[in-house]
């Protein structure tokens, strides 16, 4: 957190209403989301309880294991889950678009995926694991699923794993993107509860949201004072209608809050960067699906040694190219860098469009622009500099002092004698550098599969599923 | 418990006139573990010496414990438990000896429980001193033994789930726990709160085995946590070092033991009782405890929430305070000395003048308003 | 109807807030004349909602064999104190059985109860295995029939009377085998069970067990323990013979039940 969100909250707190932390939305959202509200029986690693979930806001689909320890109930749970489920992502793959490729072959895009809309990282962890206990399955021997859970099992799986990616879309959780829009009065601990969260952003804090009895938990741990006078009591009674009524009450004030996180969330303008992060998804999600239509193998238990260094850098590549786009697509979030001497902003109060450095042939166009800032640069002379003004252009730090500081175009306004025009800021215009930018460094050199070290566990066996991952109980 | 053995010395009196007529409340691990979670607590630790049922008081206060275990949650880890310890403790066995090279001829089991509540702790005493004597035929899993240590001038009682020995000429604390490992990874704050309450164990025993002239250090830092392993009931022993949680706790008991200087600011008349009626509920009006609470200086953090039974009370007595330690600690660290929302509030907006040693954060605060009001305008 | 139900709804809704708050407080007096207030509601609402009455299926199976009977074949087979959760896999996987664990906890109970008001009226009893304490050992049974040595329990005997049950489960399991088309899936999996925890019982998880291999495996850890497990259960026989009555003896002697205020240090 920084110094600047910490204040956010500090004037939250003091106003008693959250307070915005980004002026733009840094994350997609889907024309057609898709809420799903998981609940599961607490205790258990991965046992499902109910499932709230759908597309239409007045349309929840309810599905519920009426006995969660009879495990042919749980399969049947899953099935009718992929039911839902299934479909809904299946009906993104048809339209696509073909993309080229350098030193590789053109492939199909998804024009549009799926998203899953969830309450929290809680949602997010037991759809991983209910990925992992489903999509070992088999359709036959001992112990037979229906044929759709396997399929879903590698679905979740995906998006479970597709969640913690910086920057992707394909599965949200609630609490996190409100958090990363608006800081509350409260902890980050207490902003995991949904419910609370959202009174901040709206009415206002209160503390009926820590109150089981007015607001349900957003799972996917029901309150124990519910699973005892409620619950237990209504599974006992092997009436499934009253488990079904009784989990209903749990997750339709939940189901409320969700679609009020998703027009909170729609009600900010999008971030200049989310449509190429969101292609990003689209094109993951495209290999996916491809992947299931090769009929390869479902994911493995464990990453070998090289895919997971091979992963673990994608993800630090991304993690930092979400960093710096969103600094660009948000002043509110560069504000943060302005404050620690990494960006400035101002007027630009003098430029000279025609300088130039070198003689001869080497002679190089090197346009100066001087800009005045309240703003304390903490970055030497040299400093290759961005701009979000002009995304791709680049810069170079001349001199800071004073308040003012002396900026030369090296890249990105034009080839000519003189600049491009618009490639030079005017006079009184409001720009803003910052030694953040965009382009890192290749992917780190990690040997093939195959070659993978010793030390590392040498080559990883080919992932072959066996009937023990298949048979291995649901208890 | 009954029979506890209380210290009549000057804090031990002290505490004893803090409970007042309060039945004093047992620690278990879980209790002894949470201590280290907030260390610089006076009213925890004032409470918690003194024996106080911290959960009846926020009840009574109006301030109720957001906490609570599901009966599911409960009849599993009853279930997983008895599973581990079916058949003459068979899976137990097979773990161990997988795990630590067990011999085969070491099977043998007593059950301390088998002597009836109020022999427990002298009975185990009696195996485990037996034990580290090298008496042969001493045996190899003691189930349901009693273990006790010395909390502040009082005596905690202590059940591990297993105490296993002779495995090298050393003990090793068993914690049995219901939460899944899959494909090799566990929830690591169900894990760190495993290691927590088994240090407790650890230090339980080696305490014991000082006490009887033994060597403490036979008591191994590696505990045994024993788990159902992916989606399946069957258990899964993995070896968890807890010698950091021992240093952690260690320190912490030193600190509790340390008191006096807490109790040496107290007012005179100063009481936490609760004032029991017949019934069992405290009788005190809620507004003189919660008087009498807010005379200790509570250290409120929102870690509190998971760990505190008092939290809700402290959590709205911050509040009223406008500390900013509501936020957590990364804000407050972020704000250095700055510790009111009004005091952070001022220097940002430049309504208020920087105390010394203020004016870097200061300076900080008034430019992240500016950047903030640009930014928003 | 559905007016009706509007209002039970509202009504149970109501209740049960009523009583999560009254638990809440630890008010458990409220909470119980709410609770049953709150049942009394469910099951209108649930006569109401219903076309069949609520409540678990009960499968109207005639059951020929007793509890008793079916416990007392189990051991029989086992041939040592045992848990309920085995004798119920046991009765299960070989005699068919329909026991579940519940059905036993009363049991040793009411063998008592019958054996004190007539002494050795029936050919056999259920009944206790005795600890080195001669009490009667938590959640063991035995056979009555059986000779003392068996039914008291030294500290090696968990470990041996789990090796003896392996082989005897074993030899079930080959004989049923060698009789059927294919093993029955229970046995099959209840011999797996124990098969993984001993050593040289099996080779890994997967495939299925050879009851001869488990059979063979355990009794050379037996051979193990044999010897000093027969010499402690002689003299705890011995012991529980000259020490207690009949009753005792089969049941178990009561523990000490007077408290001790003091913290025996």
């Amino acid at each position: 957190m920084s110094l600047l969100t910490s204040l956010a909250r500090l004037r939250a707190l003091h106003e008693g209403v959250a307070q915005p932390i980004a002026t733009v939305r840094h994350c997609h959202l889907s024309r057609r989301p898709m809420v799903f509200i998981p609940l599961k029986l607490s205790g258990e690693a991965a046992a499902p309880l109910a499932a709230m979930l759908g597309t239409d806001r007045d349309r929840p689909r309810l599905l519920v294991v009426t006995q969660p320890r009879n495990r042919d109930q749980r399969f049947a749970w899953a099935a009718e889950l992929a039911g839902v489920l299934l479909p809904y992502v299946e009906s993104f793959l048809a339209d696509t678009e073909t993309v080229e490729r350098r030193n590789a072959d053109p492939y199909e895009r998804a024009l549009d995926a799926p998203q899953l809309v969830v309450p929290n990282l809680g949602a997010v962890a037991f759809t991983r694991l209910l990925g992992r206990s489903t999509r070992f399955r088999r359709t036959d021997g001992p112990y037979p699923v229906p044929e759709e859970v396997p399929l879903l099992g590698r679905w979740l799986t995906y998006l479970g794993e597709r969640a913690s990616y910086p920057g992707s879309s394909l599965m949200p959780a609630a609490t996190e993107e409100l958090g990363r829009h608006w800081a509350t009065g409260q902890s980050g601990l207490e902003d995991a509860n949904l419910a609370a969260l959202l009174h901040w952003i709206t009415d206002g804090p209160t503390d009926d949201a820590e109150d089981p009895l007015i607001w349900p938990p957003a799972g996917p741990a029901t309150d124990p004072g519910f699973d005892a006078e409620v619950l237990a009591p209504a599974i006992d009674s092997g009436s499934p209608e009253r488990v079904t009524e009784a989990l209903r009450t749990q997750l339709e004030p939940t189901w409320r809050l969700m679609w009020r996180a998703i027009d909170l969330l729609a009600g900010l303008p999008e971030g200049a960067s989310v449509a190429q992060r969101w292609e990003q998804d689209r094109a993951s999600f495209s290999g996916m699906a491809a992947a299931i239509a090769e009929g390869g193998p479902p994911q493995p238990r464990r990453d070998g040694a090289v895919a997971a260094a091979a992963r673990l850098a994608r993800m630090e590549r991304a993690q930092a190219a979400y960093d710096v786009q969103r600094a660009y697509d948000d002043p509110l979030v560069m504000a943060e860098f302005r404050l620690t001497g990494e960006a400035f902003a101002g007027e630009v109060v003098e430029t000279d469009p025609g300088h130039t450095e070198g003689e001869g042939r080497s002679r190089k166009l090197r346009p100066l622009v001087v800009v005045k800032t309240d703003d304390p640069v903490r970055l030497p002379a040299g400093t290759a500099l961005g701009t979000p003004q002009r995304r791709g252009q680049g810069a170079e730090l001349v001199s800071a002092a004073g308040g003012l500081v002396t900026v030369k175009i090296t890249k990105g306004m034009g080839r000519g004698r003189t600049p491009a025009p618009g490639a030079v800021p005017e006079v009184g215009e409001r720009v803003c550098y910052t030694s953040l930018t965009d382009d890192f460094q290749g992917s780190p050199a990690l040997p093939e599969s195959e070659s993978t070290p010793w030390t590392h566990g040498g080559p990883p066996q080919e992932y072959v599923p066996n009937d023990d991952d298949a048979q291995e109980e649901w208890s | 418990m009954s029979g506890l053995k209380r210290s009549t010395s000057g804090p031990g009196e002290r505490l004893a006139a803090l409970r007042g007529t309060t039945p004093q409340s047992p620690h278990d691990a879980r209790a002894i573990a949470a201590l280290a979670a907030n260390p610089g607590c006076a009213r925890r630790a004032l409470l918690d010496g003194a024996g106080i049922d911290k959960d009846a008081a926020a009840r009574h206060l109006g301030f109720p414990a957001p906490f609570g275990q599901s009966p599911f949650a409960i009849t599993r880890g009853n279930a997983f438990e008895s599973l581990v310890k079916a058949d003459g403790c068979a899976e137990l066995l097979r773990m161990l000896r997988e795990v630590l090279g067990l011999p085969i001829a070491e099977v043998a089991y007593h059950d301390v429980e088998n002597v009836g509540a109020h022999l427990r702790h002298a009975h185990t005493r009696a195996l485990i001193d037996r034990a580290a004597a090298g008496a042969p035929g001493a045996g190899t899993l003691y189930d349901h033994p009693l273990l006790s240590l010395e909390i502040a001038g009082s005596t905690a009682y202590l059940e591990p789930d297993v105490v296993a020995f002779q495995l090298g000429g050393r003990f090793h604390i068993v914690e049995i726990k219901s939460f899944a490992v899959i494909d090799g990874q566990a929830d690591p704050s169900a894990v760190a709160a495993a290691a927590r309450q088994a240090a407790v164990y650890v230090l339980a025993l080696r305490a014991l085995l000082e006490e009887l002239g033994h060597d403490p250090l036979k008591v191994s830092h590696d505990v045994v946590l024993v788990c159902p392993e992916n989606f399946a009931n069957r258990p899964v022993a993995t070896l968890v070092d807890v010698r950091r949680q021992l240093a952690v706790l260690r320190r912490q008991l030193t600190r509790m033991t340390a008191l006096d200087r807490l109790l040496d600011d107290l007012p005179e008349d100063l009481t936490f009782d609760l004032a029991p009626g017949e019934d069992g509920l405290p009788t005190r009006p809620p507004a003189e405890l919660a008087d009498a609470l807010r005379r200790t200086d509570a250290r409120y953090a929102p870690d509190c929430l998971s760990a505190c039974d008092l939290c809700f009370f402290c959590r709205d007595e911050a509040r009223q305070e406008g500390a900013s330690d509501l936020l957590g600690r990364q804000v407050r660290d972020e704000l250095g000395g700055v510790a009111s929302v009004e005091e952070a509030l001022g220097l940002a907006d430049g309504t208020r003048h920087p105390a010394e040693g203020q004016e870097e954060i200061a300076r900080l605060l008034r430019n992240a308003e500016r950047l903030r009001k640009e930014c928003l305008a | 109807m559905s007016d009706r139900l509007d209002d039970l709804e509202r009504r149970i809704d109501e209740l049960r807030s009523a009583v999560r708050r009254a638990m809440r407080a630890r008010d458990t007096g409220t909470a119980r004349v709410l609770r049953a207030e709150l049942r009394h509601a469910e099951r209108a609402w649930d006569a109401l909602v219903s076309t069949v009455p609520a409540g678990p299926p009960e499968p109207p199976a005639p059951r020929l064999v007793t509890v008793r009977e079916q416990v007392h074949q189990a051991l029989h087979l086992l041939s040592a104190p045992a848990q309920p959760r085995l004798i119920v896999a046991v009765s299960g996987a070989f005699f068919g059985g329909t026991i579940r664990s519940a059905q036993l906890t009363s049991l040793r109970r009411d063998e008592a109860r019958s054996f004190r008001s007539s002494p050795y009226g029936r050919p056999y009893y259920l009944c206790a295995a005795l600890t080195d304490r001669l009490s009667p050992a938590r959640g063991l049974l035995t056979l009555s029939a059986w000779p003392l040595e068996r039914r008291v329990i030294g500290p090696l005997s968990p470990r041996v009377d789990f090796l003896t049950c392996a082989i005897a489960i074993a030899t079930a399991a080959a004989t049923a085998a060698a009789g059927a088309a294919a093993p029955d899936e229970r046995a099959t999996r209840l011999l797996a069970g124990l098969a993984r925890n001993i050593p040289g019982g099996a080779d890994g998880d997967v495939a299925p067990p050879d009851p001869e291999r488990v059979a063979a495996a355990a009794r050379a850890e037996l051979a193990v323990h044999a010897e000093r497990d027969t010499r402690d259960r002689a003299e705890l026989a011995q012991r529980a013979t000259s020490q207690l009555g009949d009753v005792a003896r089969l049941f178990g002697a009561a523990t000490l039940s007077t408290i001790v205020k003091e913290e025996a240090r």
